[in-house]
């Protein structure tokens, strides 16, 4: 049973990485009778247990929960949950498009990080209402003053506008809650007009195929009506509708300004896109909502299995994740050094390292994933432009006018006593500076315009570790730009590895060469001969290391006949073996090959 | 019957060297009376179980059995003789040097020993020191003559690739030992584990984190697989020079001097083992008892026998214990032994084996020089 329009909310809460959202979302359902206290560790439980039986998120993303206004009257709050990093803000904006407004949380003893200001820039630019909520003021030793002085300085609030909560303790939650239904407008639209759903979210269900959880902006949606995508152009009949409160309960209709879920009976996530419009197969909306773009992947690497019996064991488990996650995509792809496998595409790194464990623990595969590259695109003499993910790929330079690299804007925030480190790693990092200004007296924020393929590669664990952990890091893609870029190629034992090759700019070449062939010289094992490591571009050697031979291994007597705990290692031995790639004569570690990830410790 | 081997293991030392994994406790330990006690009644209970074997060569390790008190020896000594039909061709007895007195050694004597086998170690005071090690250089000939002096041959223990260990080092341990004209030389590369062994519990103190500590600090400091291969050769060609036979991966025998006990492991034959930490092969069967001596104490005294190994693969064990051997693995007897099954493919898995590693002259598989140093890339490829 709906609510008349002016008595729905649909609100999310965004945050920086641990400012409590999760906790702060917990209480509201709590609070709001949705779950009780005891209910809370029960569902928490199934829902973990579940999620791990079908490999599924199933958790409601978007909840709907009941709320009595100051004025005495009955709200219903949809919730509506945000991925917290910045590899997702394709998600995160379609979430806010499905909302009104936001709690706009800020850690009480953290102040204002990167992603609270792209996420509140966001929620802006959707024309959201956004409440300030200082969160975590149960904390000892925090100074609210300075907190509130950030909201003012960064996001222009006014003290009188800023809330006070502790998703912890449960203080001032009710607050928020009021102020969600005083201060964010309700949901307008036409119920009139053909039925236009925003597709905000999805999961896959392996009962009821893909499930879209959808915020209706015009119009209505019956059960048992055929549905149609504007985007995708999927038609099909829609098996059920309703909302999470929190656990899925079927209705007959979502009506106009409503939050809920579609069954589509679809049977991949890739035909229901995330921004894509939901209408009426019957009676189909003349214009999609607008903001549908396919998440674009930014970061590409090769997934190889370690055996290459278990080729179709990796397609299979790369199959089952794409049902679910509709941002990976993949192709097959050969290398000579590592035979069969996959280059795929990620939003980010941290959806690339998501992706890859899952693969290895879920699916149980043995993985060897090369160094992430960016795309590339390179115009050649002849006037065409190609676009390559793989640097192995990269053609002959005598052929080439010109490459360009993606480039992204990037915001960090940092402590001043950090700021000179910090400048410093951007700029070995080809950043220019664009903008610098205070969050407040003892805070900074830097712009920085970067090449994506410099921040890929450990920037941000550097920017971590220079400001001792205090920097917080976002940034967006802005556009490609000219660069001067080679291909560097490994050679072991003489062979080009394709998979170790790497582009970089010319100018950082022979640094990176001299700091890989020698992080490839502690990864790659002695083996019975020597090995040369080299670095180069096309014939030009610009670094040479040499793993020796092995010379001896454990001698150990046997202890008083024990030849138990000599097999035992023979047999750890052997194990680790059969985890390397055999190339060509030369036996590499599956770590060797993200060496160019590891190369800070090398670096000046 | 041909007869069995008998180790006995006596885990008590006065310290604890960091390096070592073998079972050891502290020699002033409370249990020492118990542990004794139940030694005597694993010897009696063993015995009778197999029927009273015939024992051809007996091994007292540890540990430290040179520590054992003459009325100590002389009660393990009856029990032996009345559990065992004790006709042993060698008695071989661990020792550290500074440990033996005359009283001790007349003990070990009427228990019928015929071979010292002395921890030496180094005859460098930096070596010992580098080690944990609390004798002194000039402990050890005076225990080379007090066992000559009864009758004894004797074998040294040695141990190269210390922290600071130089070639020229290497050089004057090699040379004193042969000076010493010992029959037996053992030869070990300082091995660090760096993970506890079970023993670690019978001792008070810092335990583990303590040793873990001296073992990556000694390690870090130590020489490398390099320089370890290099004081191996050092020693290949400085004993070969001197009439030893380098007739194991670790130990070099004057002829007629090779220690049969221990051939027994080499050849996978028979043995019991008594005391803690003790491994046994019997009938095709491995065993054990536990490493920690209050299990071993409890496992006793509540009448349990040794805790099975499942490990056992006969076929694959001999060949890769053959080929410790200079010997080597002879493939027409170990296909009588095993069948042709077993002999094909273990002569394959050799034949790929790297041919630095390997030779194969009349049907027989050795390992070469460079195989010696790398045998583990051997064994591993005879795995399954």
């Amino acid at each position: 049973m709906a609510q008349t329009r002016s008595r729905i909310r649909n609100f999310c809460v965004i945050a920086h990485v641990d400012h409590g959202k999760t906790t702060l979302s917990d209480r509201l359902l709590e609070l709001t009778g949705t779950v009780s206290e005891r209910e809370m560790r029960d569902q928490m439980l199934d829902s973990m247990d579940l999620e791990r039986e079908k490999g599924i998120t199933i958790k409601a993303r978007a909840v709907q929960m009941r709320w009595r206004g100051r004025d005495g009257l009955e709200y219903e709050m949809n919730l509506i949950d945000t991925p917290g990093h910045v590899d997702f803000n394709y998600e995160v904006s379609r979430s806010l498009a499905a909302c009104e407004g936001a709690l706009l949380l800020v850690d009480a003893s953290q102040g204002i990080e990167a992603q609270t200001l792209a996420n509140a820039y966001l929620a802006v630019e959707q024309g959201l209402e956004v409440i300030p909520v200082i969160n975590k003021i149960d904390l000892p030793a925090i100074d609210l003053d300075v907190v509130r002085g950030d909201l003012r300085a960064t996001l222009g609030f006014r003290d009188d506008e800023i809330l006070l909560a502790s998703g912890k303790s449960g203080q001032g939650v009710a607050d928020l809650l009021h102020a969600v239904v005083e201060r964010v407008p309700p949901p307008v639209g036409d119920p009139a007009a053909p039925l236009r759903a925003l597709i905000f979210d999805s999961h896959y269900d392996a009962y009821k195929g893909v499930v879209a959880h959808v915020r209706v902006v015009d119009g209505r949606l019956d059960e048992r009506e055929r549905i149609l995508l504007l985007a995708t152009d999927k038609q099909s009949e829609l098996l059920e509708l309703g909302v999470f409160a929190p656990d899925a309960r079927a209705t007959t209709a979502l009506e106009c300004g409503e939050v809920g879920y579609v069954a589509t009976g679809l049977k991949a996530v890739a035909d229901c896109r995330v921004g894509d419009t939901l209408t009426l197969a019957s009676r189909p909306a003349r214009a999609a909502l607008a903001g549908y773009r396919p998440a674009k992947p930014m970061v590409f690497a090769g997934f190889y299995p370690s055996n290459a019996e278990d080729y179709t064991t990796l397609r299979e488990a790369l199959e089952k994740l794409r049902l679910n996650d509709a941002a990976l995509v993949y192709e097959p792809e050969t290398s000579q050094a590592l035979g069969f496998g996959f280059r795929a595409g990620f939003l980010g790194l941290l959806h690339l390292e998501i992706v890859q464990e899952r693969l290895e623990r879920e699916y149980d595969v043995d993985l060897i994933a090369t160094s992430p590259s960016v795309e590339y695109q390179i115009r050649t003499h002849r006037g065409d432009v190609v676009t390559i993910d793989n640097p192995a790929l990269l053609p002959d330079l005598s052929l080439v006018d010109e490459i360009r690299e993606p480039w992204v804007r990037a915001t960090i925030i940092v402590p001043t006593t950090h700021v000179g480190p910090i400048m410093d790693l951007s700029q070995g990092k080809r950043g220019t500076l664009t903008d610098m200004s205070y969050v407040d007296p003892l805070r900074a924020m830097l712009r920085y315009d970067m090449p994506l393929s410099e921040v890929i590669v450990d920037f941000y664990d550097e920017l971590k570790s220079r400001s001792r952990g205090y920097a917080s890091l976002d940034y967006e893609f802005a556009e490609y730009r000219a660069a001067d870029l080679v291909r560097l190629d490994v050679l072991v034992a003489g062979m080009i590895v394709d998979a170790l090759s790497i582009i970089t700019h010319r100018e950082k070449a022979a640094h990176v060469g001299r700091a890989l062939t020698s992080k490839l010289r502690e990864l790659i094992p002695k083996q019975m001969f020597d090995v040369a490591i080299q670095a180069a571009i096309g014939n030009k050697v610009l670094a040479r290391e040499t793993v020796k031979a092995k010379r001896k291994d454990v001698i150990a007597k046997c202890y008083g006949g024990d030849i138990t705990r000599k097999k035992k290692l023979l047999e750890k031995q052997k194990e680790g073996k059969k985890r390397m790639k055999m190339v060509g004569q030369v036996m590499i570690p599956q770590d060797a090959f993200l060496a160019v990830l590891r190369l800070k410790d090398d670096s000046p | 019957m041909r007869g069995i081997g008998l180790y006995v293991h006596i885990p008590f030392c006065a310290a604890r060297c960091p390096y070592c994994d073998f079972a050891t406790a502290p020699a002033t330990t409370v249990l020492r009376g118990r542990y004794l006690a139940a030694l005597l009644t694993e010897i009696s209970r063993e015995g009778a179980a197999l029927g009273r074997p015939r024992v051809r060569t007996v091994f007292f390790g540890g540990g430290t059995p040179s520590l054992l008190e003459p009325d100590e020896i002389a009660s393990l000594g009856a029990a032996l003789r009345s559990a065992f039909e004790l006709r042993p061709r060698e008695v071989t007895v661990e020792a550290n040097p500074a440990t033996l007195d005359r009283a001790r050694l007349e003990s070990w004597r009427e228990l019928g020993m015929t071979r010292l086998s002395l921890g030496a170690q180094s005859f460098r005071e930096r070596g010992l020191r580098a080690l944990g090690r609390t004798h002194q250089p000039e402990d050890v000939e005076p225990a080379v003559d007090a066992a000559r002096g009864i009758g004894c041959d004797v074998s040294l223990d040695l141990i190269f690739g210390w922290p600071g260990q130089t070639a020229r080092d290497w050089a004057d341990d090699l040379d004193a030992a042969v000076a010493l004209g010992v029959a037996h030389l053992s030869a070990y590369p300082l091995e660090l584990q760096l993970e506890p062994d079970e023993g670690v519990a019978n001792w008070p103190g810092g335990g583990w984190p303590t040793l873990e500590r001296w073992r990556r600090a000694a390690e870090a400091a130590g020489p490398g697989d390099d320089g370890v291969a290099s004081l191996y050769e050092q020693a290949e060609a400085r004993l070969a020079r001197s009439g030893y036979r380098h007739y194991e991966i670790a130990n070099w025998a004057r002829a007629g001097k090779r220690c049969l006990h221990n051939l027994t492991y080499w050849r996978n034959g028979e043995w019991l083992g008594v005391g803690t930490g003790a491994h046994s092969h019997l009938a095709g069967r491995r065993s054990r008892n536990p490493a920690a001596l209050l299990d071993y104490l409890d496992r006793i005294e509540h009448g349990l026998g040794r805790i099975p190994d499942p490990a056992a693969e006969p076929a694959l064990d001999t060949a890769m214990l053959a080929l410790r051997l200079d010997g080597g693995l002879d493939l027409s007897r170990y296909g009588h032994r095993f069948g042709a099954a077993a002999r094909d493919r273990a002569a394959a898995a050799l034949r790929l084996a790297d041919g630095s590693l390997v030779d194969t002259i009349g049907g027989r598989v050795r390992l070469t020089p460079r195989g010696r140093l790398l045998a583990n890339e051997v064994f591993a490829s005879l795995l399954p």
